[in-house]
């Protein structure tokens, strides 16, 4: 397991930050979703043990989190959403004393300094002073500050906030790489979904604190068994038109048609309106629910429950 | 060509424990530190009266021993008392206290002139570019923060005041070639030593405190300043005030007695030095050395010479030397409060 959570209730005054939250998730690329304010930083801040929780218990990478969070975070590789520098060093440094900070010797992490930047690409601007980085590179810095020690886990907090697509992707291809080539477990926190989509394989929705939907990322976007997405090659006005008369419900969507048939109909009945409409259906396949509708749907459950 | 096609390699290094972990910051911050040519500029000047302080020494050892080699500057020796020079194994405590208390003076001068360089940057640029949540979020506590940054100050200060008193007294054990200078002055060594941790300790805590008040360093050194020259300044003119009404009350009293005796008995109630930093420090400075004492020693060969009027230039500051260390006492607490309010946690909203 590579971490849990069981009942954690973290209150700032009025605010409940998380809300009895119990969760598990088993090693690899775990996206961590929810809105704006849905506790994800904060359950983040409760696994490194860098804060004190009202109630609850939790361990990551077998260590309590509130007995042993100095070696939680020792274990663990961390950076953090806001923008935040060392001062007045160059990029080598900055990695080099993020090294030390963890307990590097200082040799072996001016070392890793230089191997880490060569990884996530700003090799050629180790040694210009970190005030000068764009955004793109500073998170590129921060994220090679957080595996400079080869952390079992690492933890990435909205890593792509603020950065123009080339960065971004270039920041989601290294968090990918190093998960699923490199064999380092990932807690990825956004709230974008497609990026959570490209690196994740297993995902954890938050909403108010509180756990709204958890599990593998392909299960979730589950098959449906009476809707299909079908692409004619020609017109699907008529070809929609003959569905809704049969009973069934069409929707438009992009380049295909959405058909929701009845339980008592045959996927069957697609093939002969296409036939009668003299069509040739170019595409078909059973919908399957995009990670917006599960995101949507666990969010729009959790706020009927709440 | 994708970015990570440079490859990754796994580490398998030992990581440290967590007890030396502030080390690493204090060793950061000095790197930082002495990367600037103002700092490095001043610990070379800073030498400069530790280097006088062993030729002094060196050169008493050498009277000590009545050698030749002293024979060419005895007259310049000439302001010494006559019985000095004449049995000068007896005055050695005295000179030797006299020597390190005028070393320790001009150190602390230097001292706050390097924190003045070196220390409003210490947290004010952490929080002016938010590196706080990079500190906290790695295996760091709080006081592993402090004491690293508090490293930073007591490695300085240690390099201008603890070394060059422990240099200084090696070269002139060696320049005495006798074994009882070790029993007669250690307590002077342990006395610096100690003095330069007070020093250190108190100006180091109150300086990070001073720079996590706000994010621009300026400011930072401006309330250094303040506390340093503002303060003296004060107490000087407050003193001055004091001394001038005490003159006049003692002319208008004239054939009331000892006037000396009184002047020092009112130095010894008053308050006013309690107003500056660096008097205070000088205050628990002379306790431990025991200026006093050794200012009496030699005040006693001449006994008719009338001491002058300011005894606070001569002998620094009277006042019962628990009120200094009281103020010191107060102002490090009121520091490790500032630090404790403003150097938050990561366990908090935002």
């Amino acid at each position: 397991m590579l971490f849990q959570l069981d009942n954690v209730t973290k209150t700032y005054g009025q605010v409940t930050a998380l809300d009895a939250l119990s969760v598990a998730a088993p090693n690899g690329a775990i996206g961590l979703l929810g809105p704006n304010g849905s506790g994800k930083t904060t359950m983040i801040r409760a696994l490194l043990g860098l804060i004190s929780l009202d109630r609850g218990s939790g361990s990551v990478l077998g260590m309590d989190i509130t007995r042993q969070s100095l070696d939680v975070r020792r274990a663990v590789g961390f950076a953090p959403e806001d923008e935040c520098l060392f001062p007045h060093v160059v990029g080598v440094g900055f990695v080099a004393y993020a090294g030390e900070l963890v307990g590097m010797r200082p040799y072996d992490a001016l070392q890793r300094a230089h191997e880490v930047l060569d990884y996530v690409g700003l090799g050629e601007a180790r040694y210009r002073k970190v005030e000068s980085y764009s955004s793109g590179m500073k998170q590129r810095l921060k994220l090679a500050s957080a595996i400079v020690h080869d952390p079992k886990l690492l933890i990435l907090d909205e890593p792509t906030n603020g950065m123009d697509p080339a960065g971004r992707q270039e920041v989601l291809e290294l968090a990918r790489d190093l998960t699923h080539n490199k064999g380092m477990s990932l807690l990825f926190s956004s709230h974008l979904l497609p990026d959570v989509e490209f690196v994740c394989d297993h995902m954890v929705v938050l909403g108010s604190g509180r756990l709204l939907a958890e599990g593998n990322i392909q299960e979730l976007k589950q098959v449906h068994q009476q809707s299909f997405e079908v692409r004619l090659k020609a017109d699907m006005g008529a070809f929609a038109q003959r569905l809704e008369a049969a009973g069934c419900s069409t929707t438009p969507r992009d380049d295909v048609l959405v058909v929701r048939i009845s339980a008592e109909q045959s996927p069957r009945m697609l093939w002969e309106a296409a036939a009668a409409e003299g069509e040739q259906i170019r595409y078909l396949r059973p919908q399957r629910s995009t990670l917006e509708e599960v995101f949507l749907a666990a969010v729009n459950d959790g706020a009927e429950h709440a | 060509m994708p970015i990570f096609d440079q490859g990754y390699q796994h580490w398998s290094g030992q990581l440290a424990g967590h007890a030396w972990r502030w080390l690493a910051i204090t060793r950061h911050g000095l790197r930082a530190a002495l990367a600037g040519r103002w700092i490095r500029l001043l610990l070379f000047c800073a030498a400069l009266p530790a280097i006088l302080l062993a030729f002094a020494l060196a050169m008493w050892g050498l009277l000590e021993l009545k050698s030749d080699l002293i024979t060419s500057i005895m007259p310049m020796l000439g302001f010494l008392d006559p019985e000095i020079l004449a049995g000068p194994r007896a005055f050695r405590v005295v000179i030797w206290t006299i020597c390190y208390s005028y070393f320790l003076r001009t150190e602390t001068s230097f001292a706050m002139v390097l924190i003045l360089f070196a220390g409003p940057n210490l947290i004010s640029q952490d929080l002016r570019y938010n590196a706080l949540p990079l500190y906290f979020s790695r295996p760091l506590r709080r006081i592993d923060y402090f004491v690293g940054k508090l490293g930073v100050i007591v490695a300085l200060l240690g390099s201008v005041i603890v070394l060059p008193s422990i240099a200084a007294y090696l070269l002139g054990m060696m320049f005495s070639l006798d074994i009882t200078i070790l029993r007669d002055t250690y307590r002077i060594l342990l006395s610096s030593v100690a003095y330069g941790l007070v020093i250190s300790l108190s100006a180091g805590l109150l300086i990070l405190a001073l720079s996590s008040l706000s994010r621009n360093s300026r400011y930072v050194a401006m309330l250094w300043i303040g506390m340093w020259f503002v303060t003296s300044s004060v107490a000087g003119v407050l003193e001055a005030v004091n001394q001038e009404q005490r003159f006049h009350q003692a002319r208008r009293a004239a054939a009331a007695g000892d006037a000396l005796a009184d002047e020092q008995a009112a130095a010894e109630r008053d308050w006013r030095p309690l107003v500056s930093y660096t008097t205070n420090l000088r205050r628990i400075g002379q306790q431990m050395l025991g200026t006093d004492a050794a200012w009496d020693k030699i005040a006693k060969l001449q006994p008719n010479v009338r001491r002058p009027r300011n005894l606070r230039f001569v002998r620094g500051p009277q006042c019962p030397w628990y009120w200094s260390a009281g103020v010191l006492a107060a102002l490090m607490g009121l520091s490790a409060c500032i630090l404790n309010f403003r150097i938050k946690s990561l366990d908090r909203l935002r």
